[in-house]
């Protein structure tokens, strides 16, 4: 696991060649910082002695350079910076995202919703200040340092290494009390900041229902008590940081006096004029300025940690036994529609075939898995030839929704299921996926306009063939009364019926035109008298050609299908269609 | 407050403090001549600096803590607001995410670092002025003649960059929302075989996000470069006019050194304050979307509110005051569009009622309403009370979509009413139907459930309410539509029991069955579209 995070963090460091402008800024910018304060000292010391005004010169031309470099060379620096950091992020971001997609969508169900916004938005954004707060100034910081003690060596030896001593002690010192008073409050901070928006998002979802039943005050009380155990770890964090940022301040001057005590010996002894002396003085100040970069450093750095970890453990390591395996990488690019194996309608045959949801995936790992109350598949024989039309029915609970879950290889299968004789394992489950759709009980229908909604299904389609499938599924007028393909959504389908978003989530069925469909009680909300309607409809769309297995607890309108398949949890029996 | 106003003083005379004592030890050993009591101001030398580093410490902690304070109001003060139902149309869940969330962090650099800088800066920079113009008034001059050009210069970058900032801050919701979009409809997506793809969507947005915010950044830290800029010419400017008038003889070395040390600490707190400037005003935005939102009251037109317009009503005789359910000429309205044609219902205690329509016509608006969930026009009475927003605890919902939460599934359940008998739990359990054990725990948003059960589960709750809280008005959004017809009739009769036990139990369906069952069905004609 450390080696993942690890792995997040390495991400997040831009390659060489967009790192080092930004250094190279960065060092113009300290050294620049450094050479004001020595040389307006020195020119003030020199000018003390007065002298021919013409040997100042050289000291004022100095003074305005460095003044005017600093200024620009750290804005200059801080642009480069952030673009080379925010060029990871979308890398880190796609990563993640890419991990999640062998998981989905059932191995992910479990997975907070919000938590999951909170890891991907604000743990990656977090993730730039691995480029923006560490590895950029520390660099930088550095490389002057260096510098800045060669010049100081090169003057007065003892002052250097007095100075040396007190920034080191300082550092030192700084990085103790970060490490003593912020280590656990940075640790949790992430976590914190993630079970809060996690705890929000909850409760905005389930506001209605916590408001109908007065406990929408307890919930507040939650959010209020999780904000306040975030604030003290932010608080904690920020005083850290004070400190460590208070001692630097304080290791500039301690700095500039031991270096003062050891080059007074050499100015007694004449071995430096008086503004060499000045400047010995002074440039401690402006050094202990640039090294201030590193505790702030060091401290983001743990922050930063916990970051990378949360991105890193976003999505479970492992697939579940559960969940179909994912091909391997050598054919990644298989999301390029190529010409699908059997696109004919095949032939499918379950043999014992059977399934279970993996375990909720509770987040904190001590709570350890808690088993699925989701209704496992008991071991089913079922046969479908081509074109045929066969109802599962049953009770809630036996196991409809996953056999249908088993068929598009949401879910792993025990037994064997065989589309023309081949074992669905051996295909790609998007393959079988391009054969076999299905239509969710509860379809999602996306915030975007109906044609937005519809188009993913067929990129090629045009509005004329839209608006026909959409009257396929007796949805034409009410279309039309909503302004066409314009018409919004709303969020989660919110400005539509239930009956309404299941035509739209047929239609796209429709539009995919898969040679197997499942449709998962489409009826569910739909009237009684036009649910008979609408299944009419369906399958009269759907063609004698394609496959449709139906799943409805209510049964369907005779003679509309060929057989029925009773599942009754434990045992399937078969059992003649009534005339 | 008082605290902070003396610590940013004391801050401002240490700093005075140090850069006296430095420069008089300087000054000093070059001439030759040690000042008397020379160890007496190296120790003021390391104590200013020690006071001047813990007072700067101290205020940081002040300041981080004012924010939470801040934060904290804010947020609570978002949450009682979004529970207000009916004007809540735009609010997404993505939106209070955000809002909630990332969007209330961004004050913390406004209230915790902009905000007592610029106190810090109002207070201290007076001061070490002063000190300057004291010890030589030429450079005292240059730095109140360059320190007002700073906020000028900051108020029009400020202008230019407000209107960029707002345009980020959406970026920002956008870029939540896709990523809250793609989560959820991840299985769609996969059936359709596109969920790889959404890597590239992805991989493009945070791109987009990129570049806008780069240039954002281009003008936003423009405000640093002129703070910076300001801070190290004025300091240069102080330094050659010092060096010129000490070889012209006309000052001395040592207010000279002092000056020159104390010159960048005049800019400091100003410099931080530029610092702070870019993540500040992010937050500023942020705190305005907050402050929209609790502005944001319902967009009713007059007269739509309900508890008010539902007064006495003249004709009501005082008989059947008092008694059951009564609906006249009743329309909810949603965003200003009526959703259902005129109901007229009445329903006596123990009375179980079934209200059928088609698809469409506004059933669960008409529950929306009875809860206060929807304005309204009309009149909507239980036992002569207009229900409304204030009269919650006489209803018992279940909606049509679960919205149950992480827990157990007793926990859900006993939503509201944790204090309840244990029994109606049990009671409760089995009018809904739930075959699972109550122990069993739920995933976030109820996860683990498959629709029927989590839709049984929703059932029993508003069951349990009735029972705990007396509710005499139990209203049920489509509880069968997942039932098979046996589970359905089971219900059916447990419901008609609920209603003889002296409550009036209205569903809403669209099956036959429940609808035999009830003791009368209520017609919703279709609403006619304007």
């Amino acid at each position: 696991m450390p080696d993942r995070s690890r792995s997040v963090l390495r991400q997040a460091v831009p390659p060489v060649r967009r790192l080092l402008p930004s250094v190279l800024l960065g060092v113009l910018a300290g050294l620049s910082s450094v050479a004001l304060l020595a040389s307006s000292a020195w020119l003030i010391a020199r000018a003390a002695e007065q002298p021919p005004i013409l040997f100042l010169s050289l000291g004022v031309v100095g003074v305005r350079a460095f003044a005017i470099g600093r200024a620009v060379f750290r804005y200059l620096e801080r642009l480069a910076g952030h673009d080379a950091a925010f060029r990871q992020l979308a890398e880190i971001r796609v990563g993640v995202f890419e991990r999640m997609l062998p998981l989905a969508p059932d191995g992910l169900a479990s997975s907070r919703r919000g938590d999951l916004l909170s890891r991907f938005v604000g743990d990656v954004d977090e993730l730039q200040n691995v480029s923006l707060r560490i590895v950029q100034p520390v660099a930088s910081a550095a490389i002057v340092l260096a510098a800045a003690f060669a010049g100081l060596a090169w003057l007065a030896p003892g002052a250097a290494v007095a100075v040396a001593v007190v920034l080191v002690l300082g550092i030192g010192g700084a990085v103790l009390a970060q490490v003593l008073l912020a280590a656990r409050a940075d640790d949790r901070l992430a976590p914190l900041r993630g079970e809060l928006q996690a705890a929000i998002v909850e409760h905005v979802q389930a506001l209605d229902v916590l408001v109908a039943f007065d406990a929408a005050a307890a919930g507040r009380d939650r959010i209020r008590r999780l904000g306040r155990d975030l604030e003290r770890a932010t608080r904690a964090r920020a005083s850290a940081v004070g400190l460590a940022a208070a001692a630097m301040s304080a290791v500039g001057a301690f700095a500039a006096a031991a270096s003062l005590g050891a080059a007074q010996p050499l100015l007694d002894g004449g071995r430096i004029d008086g503004p060499t002396f000045a400047v010995l003085c002074l440039v401690p100040l402006a050094i202990a300025e640039v090294a201030a970069a590193i505790p702030v450093a060091l401290g983001s750095l743990r922050v930063v940690r916990a970051s990378a970890r949360r991105v890193a453990d976003a999505v479970p390591d492992s697939v579940p036994p559960e969940i179909p395996a994912r091909p391997t990488a050598a054919d990644r690019d298989a999301s390029e529609p190529r010409v699908p194996a059997m696109r004919r309608v095949p032939t499918i045959e379950l043999r014992g075939a059977s399934a279970r949801w993996p375990a909720v995936a509770v987040d904190d790992p001590t709570d350890g898995a808690e088993a699925s109350a989701l209704p496992s598949l008991a071991p089913l024989d079922l046969d479908l030839a081509p074109g045929e039309r066969v109802l599962v029915t049953g009770p809630s609970g036996a196991g409809k929704t996953t056999l249908a879950h088993v068929l598009v290889r949401f879910l792993e299968y025990g037994g064997s299921y065989r589309l023309d004789g081949v074992e669905a394992r051996e295909h790609d489950p998007r393959e079988v996926r391009r054969v076999v759709g299905l239509v969710e009980q509860r379809p999602w229908l996306f915030d975007e306009d109906l044609r937005q909604n519809l188009v993913f299904a067929r990129d090629t389609a045009t509005d004329a063939e839209l608006l026909d499938v959409l009257d396929r599924v007796g949805l034409a007028e009410w279309v039309a009364a909503r302004g066409g393909l314009d018409s919004r959504v709303g969020e989660r389908g919110e400005l539509v019926s239930g009956g309404q978003a299941q035509r739209i989530a047929l239609a796209r069925a429709m539009l995919a035109d898969f040679p197997v469909l499942v449709l998962d009680e489409p009826t569910a909300s739909v009237d009684p008298a036009q649910a008979d309607a609408l299944l009419r409809d369906l399958l009269a769309a759907a063609g004698r050609e394609r496959t449709v297995l139906l799943i409805s607890h209510t049964g369907a309108p005779a003679g509309l299908v060929d057989r029925t398949i009773e599942l009754a949890g434990n045992a399937a029996r078969r059992r003649p269609d009534l005339p | 407050m008082a605290a902070g106003g003396a610590l940013a003083l004391l801050q401002a005379g240490a700093t005075v403090a140090f850069a006296w004592a430095l420069s008089t030890l300087v000054v000093g050993l070059i001439a030759g001549e040690p000042p008397v009591g020379a160890s007496t101001i190296v120790l003021v030398l390391l104590a200013a600096a020690s006071v001047r580093a813990l007072s700067g410490w101290l205020w940081e902690w002040l300041g981080s803590a004012g924010a939470m304070r801040v934060k904290a109001e804010l947020r609570d003060a978002l949450l009682t607001r979004l529970e207000d139902r009916t004007g809540r149309r735009g609010v997404t869940t993505a939106r209070a995410a955000t809002l909630l969330g990332p969007g209330l962090d961004a004050l913390d650099e406004y209230f915790g670092r902009y905000l007592p800088q610029l106190v810090l800066t109002a207070i201290a920079t007076p001061v070490l002025v002063v000190a300057v113009w004291t010890a030589d008034w030429v450079s005292g001059l240059i730095l109140v003649i360059v320190l007002p050009l700073i906020p000028v210069f900051m108020a029009l970058i400020g202008l230019a960059t407000e209107v960029v900032q707002r345009r980020q801050w959406d970026r920002l919701q956008a870029l939540s929302r896709g990523f809250l979009e793609v989560l959820g409809g991840l299985s769609t997506l996969m059936v359709f075989g596109r969920a790889e793809r959404q890597s590239r969507r992805i991989r493009t947005v945070t791109d987009e996000y990129r570049s806008s915010t780069m240039k954002v950044l281009r003008v936003t830290f423009l405000s640093g470069f002129t703070l910076e800029l300001a801070g190290s010419l004025s300091v240069a400017l102080v330094a050659v006019s010092i060096g010129l008038r000490l070889v012209a003889g006309d000052m001395a070395f040592a207010p000279g050194l002092f000056v020159l040390i104390l010159a960048p600490d005049v800019f400091l707190p100003i410099r931080n304050v530029g610092a702070a400037f870019h993540s500040a005003t992010a937050g500023l935005e942020a705190s305005r979307d907050a402050l929209d939102l609790l502005e944001d009251r319902p967009t009713s037109a007059s007269g739509l509110r309900t508890d008010a317009a539902a007064s006495v009503d003249a004709d009501r005789g005082a008989a059947d005051a008092g008694e059951g359910l009564r609906v006249r000429d009743l329309v909810v309205v949603r965003d200003g569009t009526p959703v259902c044609a005129p109901l007229e219902l009445d329903a006596a205690r123990g009375e179980f009622v079934a209200l059928v329509g088609a698809s469409g016509s506004g059933k669960s608006s008409v529950l929306a309403a009875m809860l206060g969930f929807a304005d309204r026009t009309g009149e909507l009475e239980l036992d002569g009370v207009a229900l409304g927003a204030g009269t919650r605890r006489l209803v018992a919902w279940a909606g049509q979509a679960p919205q149950l939460v992480e827990g157990t599934i007793a926990e859900n359940i006993r939503l509201g009413s944790e204090d309840a008998d244990p029994d109606l739990l049990a009671r409760a359990v089995a009018v809904g139907g739930v075959d699972l054990d109550a122990s069993t725990r739920l995933g976030p948003s109820g996860a683990g459930l498959s629709g029927g059960q989590a839709q049984r589960v929703a059932v029993a709750r508003a069951v349990h309410r009735a029972l705990a809280t007396d509710a005499p008005l139990v209203l049920l959004d489509e509880p069968t539509s997942a039932l098979d017809p046996e589970r359905e009739r089971t219900m059916a009769v447990a419901l008609r029991d609920l209603a003889r036990s002296g409550r009036i139990v209205l569903v809403t369906t669209h099956r036959g069955g429940l609808g035999d069952a009830a003791d009368r069905v209520v017609r919703l004609r279709e609403a006619v579209r304007a």
